[in-house]
């Protein structure tokens, strides 16, 4: 691209012009590319118009470094100049320049912009995609959730068809691996309570009902809820993730075409391995929480460790922890057969895969939430009678 | 192996897809005939794979029919589907083995899905399809772990698992050097010949085409259809279809119109 040799060539680039009654001859002298196009473009521009001319002839023989955007620029001033009725020429171009404007598309000076280009749907447009985006997804999920459940009874009557070790693979990646995360954030949560609580509870010397608070809010609510949220963030994504990037590679189509049911094979074991640990880590949860609650008791409240146990135990009730369990077995299933399902919706390429796993982890946090309210007015009805 | 021309295994009869308003391709018919390599060519975006996915039962076409031994498979309960699909094998663009087991696992998922064979039994056949694609001690390689053509090999030993009648194949060579595009090459020749398998195969590698193809089938975007089919050299001499002539000849379809070029 050079018309000297590139150490000859020097950066800066001299613009120097010559009237000859009303024409104009441009000499350009240097570096003409895309690192300094708008400075010689408008000091170009400039000089042209800096009188009334009837030509302009741009002198190319002392140029030593012209690159295809700098190219387009002088096509573009030359179309510009025709068009104002004043002949524009370029001269003393060698053969490597030529080259350059010889692979110049005269469609770049035609179309003005890409973005005029892009039509922008109205608003009710807008709307109706959405509605119709949001139906054909609620359409899509209600017939996998079937699929999925025809998959798990044929699982059932078939046991031998399931695959185990995968079961036992998602056991431990969903369950064994998210034990100290788990932990950790139930003994934090279980020291917020104990804290919180205490601060309140003092001013009516009610320390004592510290234990009570900690162990009913961690084994009825926090401790299924923040379970589930933990499992939805590391094994929901990661499954929709697992499956979308299967979508993309073929593999799924490869399963498809050996015969195998893509649910049975890839998402019963998913989501029977989630329902299995979902529970376990909660009652982990549930221990750690109260743990914790036992540390602000211990330190704090001057409780001792004999009395908040026996505070705690006189608050659990078996119905609790049962219905907490079953909450966090659906929750599990909830999780695991949105992250599957979002995985599955993949169609194409990298963007697709982190698409629906956001919207595996989002969807699935929302619906907990939303089944957690459910069984919080089923469960007031359910004890009542 | 010739085919023996009078036994189609597979009849496509007016077959049409479209997506939308945007017609892939318009009541194509053509058969596959038993022990043949018939090739699928056309330029990009014509509707090869498209075909190619009905063919294999991946997708619904719009209209139409495709008969393997006489059933049809397009509106096949998902039973009768799958018992097809034990029949075929397929080679995808990308070989589409599963990443999470090794290769002899991949080998080993259908036949221990499909048959009561013991495992020792199993592991002889894997050996025996790893030899017939020269992967002999890939075994517990993980896919991640191959290049992209010994990839490729793996995946066409999963495919013959089964032992299938009929063979497909996407993209046969795409990406891959000229001699493993090659070695690809004189394996689909020497299992056709060998164990008389029907392929079906889709590429455009000229190269490939003249050496494995017994036939070819050419689409054509602007057509929407099939444009010329006959035997790869017969149609490279004898063509006088102008888009036909230009793939087989690797010319431009017409001399270049009026440069739309800035010329100084």
């Amino acid at each position: 691209m050079t018309t000297q040799s590139q150490q000859d060539c020097q950066t800066a680039y001299k613009i120097a012009s010559k009237w000859r009654d009303l024409n104009i001859f441009i000499y350009l002298t240097g570096e003409f590319g895309l690192r300094n196009l708008t400075v010689f473009t408008g000091d170009v521009k400039r000089e042209i118009s800096s009188q009334k001319a009837q030509s302009v002839t741009i002198d190319f023989s002392q140029v030593c470094y012209l690159d295809s955007a700098a190219a387009l620029a002088f096509v573009q001033i030359e179309k510009e100049s025709a068009a104002q009725k004043i002949p524009c020429r370029l001269v003393n171009l060698n053969d490597e320049s030529k080259g350059i404007f010889s692979v110049i598309h005269e469609d770049a000076l035609i179309h003005p912009s890409f973005k005029s280009e892009i039509s922008d749907d109205g608003f009710i447009r807008q709307v109706g995609q959405a509605s119709l985006d949001i139906a054909r997804d609620f359409v899509h999920s209600v017939t996998f959730i079937g699929e999925l459940l025809v998959a798990l009874l044929y699982t059932l009557r078939h046991p031998k068809s399931l695959r185990g070790k995968d079961v036992l693979f998602y056991v431990q990646r969903a369950g064994v691996d998210g034990l100290p995360i788990v932990a950790l954030i139930g003994l934090l949560i279980g020291l917020i309570i104990a804290f919180m609580s205490f601060l309140q509870l003092k001013q009516l010397g009610a320390n004592i009902y510290v234990p009570a608070l900690v162990s009913f809010g961690m084994i009825k609510e926090l401790g299924p809820i923040m379970t589930a949220i933990l499992v939805a963030g590391r094994s929901g994504s990661a499954f929709a993730a697992e499956i979308g990037t299967m979508v993309v590679n073929e593999e799924v189509d490869a399963l498809h075409t050996m015969g195998f049911d893509p649910i049975r094979f890839l998402a019963v074991p998913k989501v029977l391995a989630t329902i299995i640990v979902v529970p376990i880590l909660t009652i982990y949860a549930d221990f750690f929480g109260i743990i914790g609650g036992l540390l602000i008791g211990v330190t704090s409240l001057d409780l001792t460790t004999k009395t908040y146990i026996t505070q705690s135990i006189k608050t659990i009730h078996v119905f609790d922890v049962v219905t907490s369990l079953i909450k966090a077995a659906v929750f599990a299933g909830l999780i695991s057969a949105i992250g599957c399902q979002r995985g599955f919706q993949v169609r194409a390429g990298a963007q697709d895969v982190g698409k629906y796993t956001t919207s595996a982890v989002v969807t699935a946090i929302f619906l907990i939430v939303v089944v957690d309210s459910i069984f919080a007015v089923m469960l007031y009805y359910i004890k009542r009678y | 192996m010739e085919p023996s021309e009078n036994k189609p295994i597979i009849v496509v009869k007016n077959l049409s897809a479209r997506f939308g308003d945007n017609i892939v391709f318009e009541n194509v018919s053509f058969n596959a005939y038993k022990g043949e390599v018939l090739v699928i060519v056309g330029a990009s975006g014509c509707g090869k794979s498209t075909l190619l996915r009905i063919m294999i039962g991946l997708q619904k076409p719009s209209a139409g029919q495709v008969l393997y031994q006489g059933t049809d498979i397009t509106h096949a309960a998902e039973k009768d589907l799958n018992l097809y699909r034990q029949d075929i094998g397929v080679l995808f663009q990308s070989g589409a083995l599963f990443s999470s087991m090794t290769i002899k696992e991949n080998i080993a998922l259908p036949l221990s899905e499909y048959t009561d064979l013991d495992s020792e039994a199993i592991n002889r056949i894997i050996k025996m399809k790893l030899g017939m694609v020269n992967l002999t001690g890939y075994e517990n390689h993980r896919p991640s772990e191959l290049s992209g053509g010994m990839r490729k090999r793996a995946g066409i030993a999963r495919a013959m698992a089964l032992d299938p009648r009929v063979l497909f194949f996407d993209e046969l060579s795409a990406g891959l050097d000229p001699v493993t595009a090659m070695e690809l090459d004189n394996l689909i020749i020497k299992t056709n010949e060998a164990l008389g398998t029907t392929m079906v195969i889709v590429t455009h590698e000229l190269e490939s085409i003249y050496k494995i193809a017994h036939r070819v089938l050419m689409l054509d975007k602007e057509a929407k259809g099939i444009i010329a089919e006959g035997k790869p050299l017969e149609l490279k001499e004898q063509a006088t279809d102008p888009r036909v002539k230009s793939f087989f000849l690797r010319q431009l379809p017409t001399a270049p119109a009026e440069p739309r070029f800035y010329v100084n």
